[in-house]
């Protein structure tokens, strides 16, 4: 385990002396040790670019990374005791599963019997053991994976865990299952594990913490629950939940915000700001629907609803505006037309120019 | 629109070999202008259903017909038929425009005619400014969007779509998953048939839901009764997502037990069961954590996963697993001890061989 | 350090491959006393260059002319590839695509028994293919010679094309199909513009044991049909001097040396960039 530290990391490979167009813009940031991070954005937002650093697979351009206390800016990988998982599995098909799980520890020149024990450790621990002595060329690809997994976490001197899209290859019906194992494989260990991946959805399943990025910058960073509850901007309130989050733009008179005939009070004090318009945003999860009038409460026009499974999301019509409210299946839906829905005031965040005002 | 308008019946149809049953006597009528969700877990015969469809697969046995025409003896060149598959497949050498020509040609279209058509669709999938580009310089989602273009464009009489949005992740599958309703429902009187393995897209984008395991079609209808009366256990794990959880119970005295820890007073939607030995299914959506009933039974947290915007949240009990599916996103540990209740209204009841008794409705 | 090593490792090794043949270019311009009064390496310091040995090979001098060989192992060449690919693509397609058999042999044996073909040495089929040939009256022919050649080159380009065809993803063929394409017309517009690289190494391949074959040249032809490497091996047979010999040699491999530019200019310029995902 090893708490992982950037200062000042930036990367560019053209050397552009305009930070604005590096993979990676100047930052420094801390990964506490024994916990677990996501890493998630679209490609080319520089995540892949982080990992890599870490790993020493690239040199950075500028900054230090530091594990624990030791300066590892220019160690090669292999020194720096990280266990790598890559989208496609790596496996020396020739071996068997025990020869695979073991091989990183022959390279050390383990004694057989302390091999023998710890792989049997490690394989119990993924769930492996009934598969020990069959050829890694005929397992699944989740198999497989599993196997990447273990024979980096095989080595007693591993001080974090660095998975670059591990799920890529795994047959969606097969990623739930894998994404379970792998957790509880984790959550065992006192590990650091750093997880790359572009879908909002495995990083939120998977993480402690996520670090959104965008365009080579850090976005926000915080638990899932966090992104979920305050997101920092516009960005994370689309990006994560399910449907992603109403916004609406309203005029700010008086400390609310009014739209057509109603003023809103909000989580900020707008009678601080001096905006005359903000954006507001509300997550469908906490948009309620109200049987009559009252404070934060809008008569909005219901258009129909969508049928999700467990739960269902009405599509509200309010000043040209479409306002999504997300119920329980067992919630008794309204009959078309006008309906009340109540936006609590400490849910209703503000928005200026795609960021949160606080 | 040329003849767009027939139903699409199989007879019968089954595709095996000495090693398989692929497809077991397939039988259904798909008619024009609706859209039909296959749904079911990878192998249940989804993509060989539709690839039978296509003529990629010669059935072993039974009929296929398009309006009067007998399709299975068409070649797979003539039958008019588009397909979108799971990876993103377009032709790499080609442009976008291109591609979405491609099909209009082939089929007689003149050349000024085509580009007309395949600009309109394009315009129609949001793609227009990215006509000139090759397909391998688009995202997975602009991809996927060529594909169906190129398979709407045609105006063919049947539309199969594998699980096309599959490799995409979750944001662009429901942002994609809302274009396809109405793309399908504006430009399409096609028979469109649509594979899937996720329960929310079939009630989303679903006319009539079929649901399908081991090759063969176990049971059909309206997504939502479907959804609501699974005919089996099996139906009821592959639409409900997370999975239903099951437990072993029995009817006795006027009182459901689960294993003699749980147990309470029968619920007016089970009150015609004769007394006896049943399996017990909850949606996750519909247990309830906390409570301290006889209906309560104290568990530990085997497993919490934060999803879209729920939180799953897998409880070993001493009688089993359940699952629970809570609204917004809380913070649980492994290990952690719960206690979780069975809302009694809301229990599905199956017999031991697996078949629905009765459902709670809603 | 590893950049020196790397340096070192490449120069070493293009020295170890180019020493021969600069060794054979050099003296194909050394007069006589050059090469008579020990060894000499450099031009112009150490002896002065002569065209004599290139001039005895191009019918200047009246000794040999290499070109009307050439012309026939061009030609030769060129028709075997041609045939070769034109058929041996589509062979490789249909294996690739559908699947035949009898019994138990399905299709991989079929493509084992296509390469067994040239698992078998050469001078097995010399008889045979003489007695063919002379029953054809092709013997000592062009159109002969380009019909062995195309025996021994066409298992190469079907085994080679397999594997290439393999990596397509087969709905790209099938989505051709459902659009319209009959299934030849699916491979034919679809298909093969994708697989120029696979096409490009397999002729090739094709190209360079067509044109270095020598064997079959030597058996099957004799006046008429001279091919370059038997013109070269029958300089070797008279009192033919080492100048002349050594630019015999360079002459026979300049054209594969210029394909070889060619073709790796079109590769790393990207030719194929795109093509497959």
């Amino acid at each position: 385990m090893a708490k992982i530290t950037f200062t000042d990391i930036g990367q560019t490979y053209d050397k552009d002396p305009n930070q604005e167009t590096w993979a990676l813009k100047p930052m420094s940031m801390t990964l506490e040790s024994g916990r677990s991070y996501a890493l998630v954005g679209p490609s080319g937002c520089g995540k892949t670019t982080i990992l890599n650093i870490i790993s020493g697979i690239i040199n950075p351009f500028q900054g230090k990374v530091f594990l624990d206390e030791n300066d590892v800016t220019k160690l090669p990988t292999a020194k720096r005791n990280v266990a790598l998982v890559f989208q496609f599995p790596t496996i020396y098909k020739s071996m068997t599963v025990e020869q695979n799980l073991a091989f990183p520890l022959v390279c050390r020149k383990w004694e057989p019997a302390k091999i023998k024990q710890r792989v049997g450790d490690i394989a119990e621990q993924i769930g492996i053991s009934h598969k020990l002595n069959r050829s890694a060329s005929k397992l699944g690809a989740d198999e497989k994976q599993l196997i990447s997994l273990g024979r980096g976490l095989v080595r007693d001197d591993v001080t974090a865990l660095l998975m670059d899209e591990p799920l890529t290859v795994i047959d969606p019906q097969l990623k739930f299952e894998l994404r379970k194992k792998i957790k509880q494989i984790i959550e065992g260990k006192d590990i650091t594990v750093v997880y790359v991946t572009h879908d909002q959805y495995e990083a939120m399943t998977f993480a402690d913490e996520l670090l959104v990025m965008s365009l080579g910058k850090l976005v926000q960073r915080g638990t899932p629950e966090d992104l979920f509850e305050r997101p920092n901007s516009k960005y994370v309130g689309n990006f994560i939940g399910s449907p992603a989050m109403n916004f609406f733009k309203a005029e700010v008179v008086d400390g609310f915000a009014q739209i057509g005939d109603y003023r809103l009070n909000t989580a900020v004090n707008l009678k601080k700001l001096s905006d005359r318009y903000l954006e507001f945003g509300i997550r469908p999860e906490h948009v309620r629907v109200q049987g009559g009038p009252g404070d934060n409460v809008l008569t909005v026009d219901f258009i129909g609803f969508d049928d999700l499974g467990s739960t269902r999301v009405l599509n509200c019509l309010f000043a040209g505006e479409l306002i999504k409210v997300k119920v329980p299946r067992s919630f008794e839906m309204p009959e078309q037309g006008l309906i009340d829905i109540k936006l609590p005031k400490d849910n209703l965040l503000a928005y200026r120019d795609g960021l949160q005002v606080l | 629109m040329k003849g767009s308008t027939v139903n699409l019946n199989l007879h019968n149809v089954s595709v095996e070999d000495e090693r398989e049953v692929i497809l077991k006597d397939i039988t259904f009528d798909f008619k024009p202008g609706k859209i039909y969700v296959l749904i079911g877990r990878t192998g249940s015969g989804k993509t060989s259903l539709m690839r039978t469809i296509a003529g990629l697969i010669e059935p072993t046995d039974g009929e296929i017909y398009l309006g009067e025409e007998r399709l299975d003896e068409v070649p797979i060149w003539q039958r008019g038929i588009a397909m979108v598959y799971q990876q993103f497949i377009n032709y790499p050498q080609r442009t976008v425009l291109n591609n979405v020509e491609f099909p209009l040609l082939r089929s007689g279209i003149s050349k000024a005619d085509a580009k007309v058509q395949a600009l309109a669709m394009l315009e129609k999938v949001g793609l227009t400014e990215f006509k000139d580009r090759k397909p391998s310089q688009l995202s997975g989602g602009q991809q996927q969007r060529v594909a169906i273009a190129r398979a709407l464009v045609r105006n063919t009489r049947v539309i199969l779509l594998d699980e096309p949005l599959m490799n995409l992740d979750y944001k662009l599958r429901e942002q994609l998953r809302e274009e396809f309703r109405i793309l399908f429902k504006t430009t399409s009187n096609s028979v469109t048939i649509y594979a899937t393995t996720e329960p929310s897209e079939s009630l989303f984008l679903g006319d009539e839901l079929l649901v399908m395991r081991q090759g063969r079609i176990i049971q059909h209808g309206k997504p939502n009764y479907v959804f609501e009366n699974p005919s089996t256990i099996d139906v009821a794990q592959i639409v409900n997502d997370p999975p239903m959880s099951i437990l072993d119970g029995e009817i006795k005295g006027g009182r459901v037990n689960i294993d003699g820890s749980i147990n309470f007073e029968v619920p007016n939607h089970l009150k015609s069961q004769p007394d006896g030995k049943y399996k017990i299914g909850m949606r996750a959506s519909e247990v309830i954590l906390g409570g301290n009933m006889s209906n309560s039974e104290e568990g530990s947290v085997s497993l919490a996963e934060v999803s879209g915007s729920e939180t799953l949240l897998y409880v070993k009990l001493r009688i089993g697993e359940v699952v629970l599916q809570l609204e917004g996103i809380h913070d649980y540990h492994i290990g952690q001890r719960v206690v979780i209740s069975i809302a009694p209204e809301r229990i599905f009841l199956f017999n031991m061989d697996s078949t629905l008794c009765a459902a709670p409705g809603n | 350090m590893s950049r020196i090593f790397k340096y070192s490792f490449i120069f070493i090794w293009s020295a170890f491959v180019l020493t021969p043949l600069s060794w054979a270019l050099v003296t194909s311009f050394k007069p006589p006393a050059a090469v008579n009064n020990g060894a000499t390496f450099i031009p112009w310091l150490q002896f002065q260059p002569t065209l004599d040995g290139w001039k005895d090979i191009t019918g200047i001098s009246g000794y040999a002319n290499l070109f009307p060989p050439l012309i026939n192992s061009a030609t030769v060449t060129f028709f075997a590839t041609l045939v070769s690919l034109t058929f041996g693509c589509m062979a490789a397609y249909g294996l690739s695509r559908f699947s035949y058999g009898w019994k138990h042999y399905k299709n991989p044996d079929i493509i084992f028994f296509f390469i067994s073909q040239r698992i078998m040495p050469p001078a097995v089929l010399a008889v045979p293919f003489f007695i063919l040939l002379k029953t054809l009256h092709l013997l000592d022919t062009k159109l002969g010679l380009v019909l062995v050649l195309t025996s021994g080159l066409m298992p190469i380009v079907v085994w080679l094309l397999v594997d290439f065809f393999n990596q397509l993803p087969k709905e790209i063929d099938e989505m051709a199909m459902l659009e319209g394409c009959n299934p030849f017309e699916a491979f034919v517009r679809t298909i093969l513009p994708l697989s120029k690289p696979g096409l490009t190494v397999a002729g090739m391949f094709s190209i360079i044991f067509g044109w270095n074959d020598l064997f079959f040249a030597l058996v099957l032809t004799f006046t008429n049909v001279q091919t370059l490497p038997v013109a070269v091996v029958a300089l070797n047979g008279t009192v033919t001097p080492f100048w002349t010999l050594c630019a015999s040699a360079i002459f026979s491999i300049l054209p594969l040396i210029g394909l070889a530019f060619v073709v790796e200019r079109f590769l790393s310029k990207g030719g194929f960039a795109g093509a497959v995902r």
